[in-house]
């Protein structure tokens, strides 16, 4: 199993100022966690009263699908230099 | 050090090639190198199938986008950050867990979108059903994508390649 993502870097530096920050990723997953699970009954009680429409099931899968999401995203780096702008976002 | 790395680092010194060429270039000397030594023990950033012999199957880990704009186009020569032969420079790299994340979202697509997006696709002479993306098919094209280098000098000098690694 891959490793989850760590820390975020972006930076976006332009003629007027230069502004970057790193975010904890570590922090925010357990945070989600909590969230996650002190939302849980309601979750499950959307998901249960819309399963008969087929939507629950959509909703079942967006959430897998967000989760597999965040993990796969160490790695990701986009480094983008305009006219007036610089853009930098790095996932580690 | 071995002769081929010594020219790409030459080549590099010249300005003959980039140094992401170059970064390129070193890895496929490396995975060649340990290809006919040890197999499986390279530092390029590729997952080893567990293939042995001759030919190692390497398994593309990111996908790269890379932009490099001609510096004559924009210099200014006075060293200023946005005018110099940088604007327009792009370096984007994609890991493949999040391309193949991406592609099982697709499942997520309510089926009413996707007729629409098949009725598109049908419209631009595409004669293909987007629900038959599978996740085999899928996995057969990211191996597939390891052998994919798109090289492409616009008409202002500026390079734009795709490519695995």
């Amino acid at each position: 199993m891959n490793r989850p993502p760590m820390l975020m870097h972006v930076k976006i530096q332009n003629e007027e100022r230069d502004f970057g920050f790193w975010l904890p990723l570590f922090l925010l997953i357990p945070l989600a966690l909590v969230i996650l699970i002190i939302l849980s009954p309601l979750i499950l009680i959307a998901i249960l009263v819309t399963w008969p429409s087929g939507w629950g099931k959509y909703a079942l899968l967006s959430l897998q699908a967000a989760f597999v999401s965040f993990w796969a995203l160490r790695g990701l780096e986009v480094d983008v230099q305009g006219r007036r702008e610089k853009v930098y976002i790095s996932v580690v | 050090m071995s002769e081929n790395k010594k020219k790409i680092l030459e080549m590099l010194a010249q300005n003959k090639i980039s140094a992401d060429d170059a970064y390129r270039l070193l890895s496929a000397v490396d995975s060649g190198e340990s290809g006919r030594g040890d197999a499986g023990h390279g530092n390029t950033g590729h997952e080893d199938t567990g293939k042995r012999g001759p030919e190692i199957k390497i398994k593309p880990k990111y996908l790269r986008v890379t932009v490099t704009p001609n510096p004559e186009a924009h210099a200014t020569g006075n060293g200023n950050l946005f005018q110099d032969g940088n604007v327009g420079r792009v370096n984007i790299r994609v890991p493949m867990s999040l391309i193949r994340a991406g592609i099982k979202l697709t499942s997520l697509i309510p089926p009413e979108a996707l007729d629409k997006a098949n009725n598109a696709l049908r419209e631009k002479g595409i004669n293909f059903d987007v629900r038959n993306i599978k996740q085999d098919d899928v996995e057969e094209l990211i191996e597939a994508l390891g052998d994919m280098e798109i090289d492409v000098e616009g008409g202002k000098g500026e390079k734009v390649k795709v490519f695995v690694e």
